[in-house]
């Protein structure tokens, strides 16, 4: 099974042009939360255990991502919240690179627990795309140079959501697929990575929504599944066409998972379905109902199915059965996602301490808990051998 | 005649002279080239593709773009001004990286030049600390009543302290000076809380501007969310007369409400004229009715606070309109522009209430206020209507507050 997930994710990675190390996206490789990488940490604290420290401009809850020898992070400030961070560390050193700031153009009203900073950028080989809550969108090369920007408020004025935004964008190929679901006029588009002008614009349901879009190929079509209240949507990556819609699942805040031809949703605890040609076939493969999700997306990881939720309860169910393995009570809610490598599970809760659990096991196998103080809401990243996990105040590189 | 072994020198130099003012024209010119580039960007990423490579090229010109890239704020739109911002943070971090010095006097009379653009001179203005921290005790005290509205937010917490510290016997009288300054909701309460404990009386709904009075009438029909985007007679009331056609064909009419919550909070669950059974409204609409009075034509802001989707009319015009249901009450979360005309102005406030059944969803309230583009009070005054008699009134007076603007005259 370990070999199946593994070489599915390289399938994956190699098919959306990233390489195996990198956490370029939110939940790194097609948002599985799975890190092909190898010797990662299994303790550390504030004062011991990472490669660097570096601090940060300002608050965030998005998640730092890794693409090659790159860290981009955002962040937002200001009594109103309308101060945008993009900053760019270098993944060995921790060194920071370079630091951009725009001003926000939309609302910046959001939950209390969230902030501007909620979406993930995404990065590739030019360098880094960065969506804020605010519809601001920008594009900085690796080195700074800002290609191009975005005021998507500015170009649709009614988009708005007073909880805040937290969708992140993903690339495929050439294509930044932005997905904007709010309250105002709804729509999930592509944009030219060179340029950034709309290569096409989907309309939705004007509904909001948390969920990051995921991408899957179809023989000669690449389709990116963008689930939300109303159901799910398979769009034809290059013209935007709606393929087909399921309303098998109704997500909203956590996002799936895609499994070879298998897609893991967060309804009903976690359920699995078969995805043919024209979207799910037949009844769920798997339901794990007892497992309880929340904020965090779930994590299917070597024949298991985890989820984590506000109430500091870790769920774990067999991939196979959907079977309740084992569910555990943690200390601290969780808002970050749980992430994996390395036969190892990581937990990072909404204070800091990071619980890493055996990813092997069928039991509920405490391997060492790691607190870093501070707050932390953004799923960490895993690359060049490390855990990356961004604070309130400061981005930690942990391990060597 | 001129003789060429005195004529060569001076030609040469000429030469060197005009080689030497060349290039720095040459170099004026790209700058300029590439900030009209970058101002003309517009709306889907319209001039994006030669914004892209004029950026690089205003970037590349270092220091010497920094003070024009920072004056182009002044004229464009808040899309080209992202591309400027990052720009200026480009220049800066370039120069500092090279050990070179910022223009530290040039960045200190732009900051304090309020004929630029606030946000480029709140940039410049942290520029120039990063250079020199001693220019925050030298500026900050000119940016109490500035139009930056972080540039006044430290310039008040920075006057706040001094005042506490110095503790002058004048300590009621300063802070009164300083509340006036202030713009934040956080500011403004902390200081009329120190105030009352000086044995003072500050009032924080007249400092906002809030609505206290208004006439309310309702419920109309909002079923499926259709009072959205139905224009119901009193959207074009010009005062709070006559009988409405409510939802479900009932006759319905003006109510007068007035608020003692010092952020001009009406709750219309209680307001609006309901059934006994009936503890709640699902699915309606409706409309508040404030007369301020102006002095003389005024441009203002009115500033709405809902948790439910609202419009905003002010004599008739429909300023703004944002329809999201519970997503949060903000502060000043809905903004309509507009100018009072000297005398009586009608402000017409539609909220709408959709059909969830949570317990969060049963809010259905708002607040507004009318101030100036810093969220500051402008000299207005507000028709209210008691024991059937018409009265003029500061915006924001409450009844029974300790201390109006009204009393302290």
């Amino acid at each position: 099974m370990t070999r199946f997930i593994l070489t599915v994710t390289l399938a994956l990675t190699l098919a959306l042009g990233l390489r195996a190390a990198d956490w370029a996206q939110f939940k790194g490789p097609n948002a599985s939360g799975v890190s092909p990488e190898k010797d990662l940490p299994v303790e550390w604290s504030k004062d011991k255990g990472h490669k660097w420290k570096s601090p940060l401009p300002a608050r965030g809850v998005s998640s730092p991502v890794v693409y090659g020898d790159r860290v981009y992070v955002t962040c937002s400030s200001g009594v109103r919240d309308d101060r945008l961070h993009v900053v760019c560390f270098d993944a060995n050193t921790g060194k920071q690179l370079w630091h951009r700031q725009l001003q926000a153009t939309g609302g910046t009203a959001a939950h209390p627990k969230s902030c501007m900073a909620a979406p993930t950028p995404v990065a590739d080989d030019s360098g880094v795309y960065a969506l804020f809550a605010t519809g601001d969108l920008a594009a900085f090369d690796a080195d700074g140079t800002l290609r191009w920007y975005r005021s998507l408020v500015g170009d649709y004025p009614t988009v708005t959501n007073q909880v805040g935004m937290a969708s992140s964008p993903v690339l495929v190929k050439d294509r930044l697929i932005v997905p904007m679901d709010n309250a105002g006029e709804s729509f999930i588009a592509a944009v030219d990575t060179k340029y950034g002008k709309n290569v096409w614009k989907a309309e939705r349901p004007r509904e909001i929504n948390w969920v990051t879009p995921l991408v899957r190929t179809v023989g000669t079509a690449t389709e990116v599944l963008f689930d939300g209240p109303s159901g799910l949507t398979a769009y034809d990556a290059g013209s935007g066409e709606q393929r087909w819609v399921s309303k098998l699942t109704k997500g909203s805040i956590p996002t799936g998972v895609l499994d070879g031809d298998t897609l893991y949703v967060p309804t009903a605890g976690v359920t699995a379905f078969k995805l043919g040609a024209k979207g799910p076939e037949g009844a769920p493969v798997m339901k794990a109902d007892k497992l309880q999700t929340g904020m965090p997306s779930p994590l299917v990881y070597l024949g298991k199915v985890y989820s984590t939720n506000g109430r500091g309860l870790v769920s774990c169910a067999e991939v196979k059965t959907g079977k309740l393995l084992y569910k555990e009570g943690l200390k601290g809610a969780f808002s970050a996602s749980p992430v994996a490598g390395d036969g190892k599970v990581y937990l990072l809760n909404e204070t800091g301490t990071c619980t890493v659990i055996d990813g092997k096991a069928d039991t509920f196998e405490i391997l060492a808990s790691n607190d870093l103080g501070g707050e932390t809401l953004g799923t960490p990243a895993i690359a060049n051998g490390r855990i990356y996990i961004r604070t309130d105040k400061a981005l930690y590189a942990i391990g060597k | 005649m001129l003789r060429w072994d005195r004529t060569a020198p001076l030609l040469s130099a000429a030469l060197a002279v005009a080689l030497a003012v060349l290039p720095v024209r040459a170099t004026d010119d790209e700058t300029t080239r590439a900030l009209s580039a970058l101002k003309s960007v517009t709306k889907e990423g319209k001039g994006n593709e030669d914004a892209g490579p004029a950026w690089k090229t205003l970037v590349s010109k270092g220091g010497a773009a920094l003070m024009p890239a920072l004056e182009a704020f002044d004229d464009t739109n808040p899309t080209a001004t992202n591309w400027l911002r990052a720009a200026v943070d480009a220049i800066a971090e370039k120069e500092t990286t090279a050990g070179h010095k910022l223009p530290v006097e040039k960045l200190e009379a732009f900051a304090k030049d309020t004929k630029h653009a606030p946000s480029a001179r709140r940039v410049a203005y942290e520029l120039l600390v990063s250079q020199d921290a001693t220019a925050k005790d030298r500026l900050l005290p000119g940016f109490l009543n500035d139009k930056s509205a972080d540039l006044r937010r430290d310039a008040v917490a920075r006057e706040l302290g001094a005042i506490e510290k110095a503790a002058r016997p004048s300590l009621r009288a300063d802070l009164e000076k300083l509340f006036a300054y202030a713009r934040d909701k956080d500011q403004v309460d902390l200081i009329a809380k120190k105030i009352g404990e000086t044995g003072g009386a500050a009032s924080v709904s007249e400092h906002f501007g809030f609505v206290t009075h208004a006439a309310v009438v309702g419920p109309f029909d909002s079923t499926g969310g259709k009072g959205f985007a139905t224009a119901y007679p009193p959207e074009a009331a010009r005062d709070a007369s006559g009988t409405f056609k409510g939802k479900g064909g009932a006759e319905v009419k003006w109510v007068t409400a007035d608020t003692t919550d010092k952020y001009g909070k009406f709750d219309l669950n209680r307001i609006v004229p309901k059934g006994a059974a009936q503890d709640r409204y699902t699915d309606a609409v409706a409309y508040a009715l404030a007369v301020v009075v102006a002095e003389a034509e005024t441009p203002c802001e009115i500033r709405v606070a809902s948790a439910t989707a609202v419009q905003i009319f002010l004599n008739g015009k429909k300023l703004f309109e944002r329809e999201e249901y519970h997503h949060g009450d903000a502060l000043d979360a809905n903004i309509g522009r507009g100018v009072l005309k000297k005398g009586e102005n009608v402000i017409v406030l539609k909220v709408c209430q959709n059909s969830q059944d949570q317990e969060w969803a049963r809010v259905w309230s708002f607040q507004m206020r009318v101030c100036d583009e810093t969220g500051g009070p402008l000299p207005l005054k507000q028709k209210i209507t008691a024991d059937n008699k018409d009265k003029i009134v500061p915006l924001g007076y409450i009844p029974d507050a300790p201390a109006t603007k009204e009393e302290k005259k």
